[in-house]
């Protein structure tokens, strides 16, 4: 007993030390937005009454609304569509056998590994020849056919049951209604776990919308981070309430969605 | 019927009114800048774009708030792309920067020696941005350096302002020692990854990492070994308090816990953000490297200056406009002086006002007026392309100088990280 004690001590100490070492960081970030800057550099850690000081300043530097609406479009434009085109590529590479498929998906595997650093210039080219420069369409488009969504839906078909799938046949069912009334509802965690991931890389995305999106009125909110931090005596205060305000809608996302995220994880079928 | 002619003239009136204006727009020039700091070089040029507004009602200005980082990135891209929608007629861009877009991207910028005449603006700054003969700068802030310090803290080791007026850093480093025993406070801090203090010691010689353009100058520069030398004596002597970034490096001195700051102009505004420690803060000029050829007492560190694009629709507004404000209107550097603490780098400058006022916070100094002479007298160097990656070499090197290691070892460890990026 004393040694089973002894154990769940050691466990929860360890625990409560990671817990700890992962929440601080939003714990410091929550505590420095209600701060002045020169608080924040010395240190202080208790919550400060310079909240809507910070707030007075971002709104009249930034137009707030204007900006969160820009990420949230290309957000949620981006989750749609990719999940729509690479849901249905996964699918198809597991579902519809032909000889070639496993080539053309290593091929898939081997793009996954070069660096967007390497794309950009070309891509530039390319956006701008098709005149799209300075739009959302611009940096939605390139994030649409995700090789990794699609490398992730291909792994959780697998689990899908081709049982499923013949007795839908026999329904009388066509394969587009295959997929769309047996496949999309039976991989419902799948979907969740992948708008997480969607969702967050759209909104957190940096480098390209930093390049092809040109004019003040079109910046996201990484953008816009990105330029309060450039001043030569940054405001510590008003950086880190953009950045709490950047985080929640990835939070609530994820906590709505948190069950199906760990249920997607482990597998959507069982 | 005649409240509808009257309707249908007034509406007439006004779509004539609307053509007229769109007319006049299109003829006028709107130049878009970019720039990083909604503190500094924002309202500075905001200010200066309200002047020439005023006299050349046709000339407007859309200044954007931009990141180094995102000038560097987009400019890199597009002019490697070779697209130009989009970019702005003017743009800010670090010195230690510039060289690399010149010589990758000739004719990419409008070279202004042309039409502006430089010998108006403090040499280094316009040396920095000269490549083959010219030059295409309009040099903006300076990071002319100057040795802050806590008066309060000298006096009460028994030092007075004189004892480190004109020193050398030997001197300082014995200053230092003696304070940190009497006051228990240390001499500067430093952050480790950040080798600004090594390139102020050195370009004080007139010295660089690189010479002739882009030749490594790293193993047989004197200036460099001296100033490694220095920085490890400090070190070695507990004068240096490390800190991990540019937070912990402000928050040492605002918070009152190291003695000095040798540092360029622009750290006077955080200096400045504790009120409470007015009159405590005095400017001395850096010190001088022992025993190097050349050593003076001015350096700089950072900086920035203006570029026109030579793909820019409006060149020639954008030029003049350069050249009426800030190649020439000293009253515009006033009020940049004392609203955003800007010390530009035009020389006739410091014949206003505002540059000749003493400072209450400095202890009724002349501050602006001591920055504005060393600003004349430093040494000018030439950047190159490969500033960034010596700098990175050089800080890789600089925690094991701190433990007291080998100078040549790390010297022969830097020319060769330097050598290979330069591949």
């Amino acid at each position: 007993m004393s040694l089973y004690m002894l154990r769940r001590t050691g466990v929860y100490l360890f625990l409560s030390l990671a817990a700890f070492l992962s929440v601080f960081p939003f714990f410091w970030m929550a505590v420095g937005a209600t701060n002045k800057s020169t608080e924040i550099i010395t240190g202080k850690m208790t919550p400060g009454s310079n909240l809507v000081v910070n707030f007075q300043t971002l709104l009249s530097q930034v137009d707030l609304w204007r900006v969160f609406g820009n990420s949230f479009l290309i957000a949620i434009v981006s989750t749609i569509l990719t999940l729509a085109v690479s849901s249905l590529a996964g699918y198809g590479f597991e579902i519809f056998r032909s000889r070639v498929r496993e080539r053309i998906f290593q091929l898939l595997l081997l793009f996954l590994s070069i660096p967007f650093a390497a794309l950009m210039v070309p891509l530039f080219v390319m956006i701008s020849r098709a005149q799209l420069t300075n739009t959302f369409t611009a940096v939605i488009l390139p994030t649409i056919a995700s090789i990794f969504i699609l490398f992730y839906f291909r792994q959780a078909t697998k689990a899908f049951p081709s049982e499923l799938r013949d007795a839908a046949r026999v329904d009388g069912l066509k394969e587009w209604q295959i997929f769309l009334f047996v496949y999309m509802p039976t991989m419902r965690s799948t979907y969740a776990a992948a708008t997480i991931i969607v969702f967050m890389n759209a909104w957190n995305n940096y480098l390209w919308p930093l390049i092809v999106l040109q004019t003040p009125e079109n910046k996201t909110i990484t953008l816009v981070i990105s330029a309060l931090t450039a001043a030569y005596t940054p405001d510590y205060g008003v950086i880190l309430l953009t950045t709490v305000l950047a985080t929640l809608p990835t939070l609530v996302i994820f906590f709505v969605l948190q069950r199906q995220f760990v249920q997607g994880m482990l597998g959507a079928v069982k | 019927m005649t409240r509808n002619v009257m309707r249908w003239t007034r509406t007439l009136a006004i779509a004539l009114t609307g053509i007229s204006m769109a007319s006049v727009a299109a003829a006028a020039a709107e130049l878009t800048v970019w720039c990083w700091d909604p503190n500094f070089n924002i309202p500075a040029m905001a200010d200066a774009g309200a002047r020439y507004t005023a006299a050349h009602p046709d000339t407007t200005f859309n200044i954007n708030n931009v990141s180094q980082d995102e000038i560097n990135q987009k400019l890199q891209t597009q002019l490697l792309a070779g697209v130009s929608d989009g970019l702005p007629d003017i743009v800010l861009i670090q010195d230690d920067n510039i060289q690399r877009f010149l010589q990758s991207f000739p004719g990419s910028f409008v070279p202004l020696s042309d039409s502006i005449d430089m010998s108006k603006f403090a040499d280094y700054k316009v040396a920095a941005a000269t490549y083959e003969g010219k030059s295409y700068s309009l040099p903006f802030d300076s990071g002319v350096t100057g040795l802050f310090y806590r008066s309060d803290y000298l006096e009460e080791a028994g030092y007075k302002p004189e004892d480190v007026q004109d020193i050398t850093w030997n001197r300082l480093i014995e200053i230092g020692k003696d304070v940190l025993e009497k006051t228990g406070h240390q001499l500067i801090d430093m952050d480790y990854n950040d080798d600004g203090q090594i390139i102020m010691m050195m370009q004080s010689t007139g010295q660089w990492y690189l010479k002739d353009g882009n030749e490594p100058n790293i193993i047989d520069n004197p200036a460099l070994k001296a100033s490694l030398e220095t920085f490890q004596a400090m070190a070695q002597s507990g004068l240096i308090k490390p800190v991990s970034d540019w937070t912990g490096y402000t928050g040492a001195f605002t918070s009152g816990e190291v003695a000095m700051v040798p540092q360029g102009v622009w750290i006077t505004g955080t200096i400045k953000s504790m009120p409470d420690q007015a009159g405590k803060w005095r400017v001395a000029p850096l010190p001088a490297l022992d025993g190097v050829d050349g050593a003076t007492h001015y350096s700089n560190n950072g900086g920035s200056s203006w570029y026109v694009l030579a793909s820019s629709e409006h060149q020639d507004e954008a030029i003049d406009f350069l050249k009426t404000v800030w190649a020439e209107d000293v009253d515009f550097y006033q009020g940049i002086l004392v609203n955003q603490g800007a010390v530009g780098s035009l020389l006739a400058a410091r014949d206003g006002d505002a540059y000749k006022a003493s400072d209450p916070f400095f202890n009724d100094e002349p501050v602006w007026q001591n920055f504005s002479d060393w600003l004349a007298q430093v040494p000018a160097v030439d950047y190159g392309t490969f500033t960034p990656e010596a700098r990175l070499a050089v800080r890789a090197q600089l925690p094991n100088i701190a433990n007291g290691g080998d100078i040549d070892q790390a010297l022969q460890a830097i020319d060769a990280q330097l050598r290979q990026q330069m591949q």
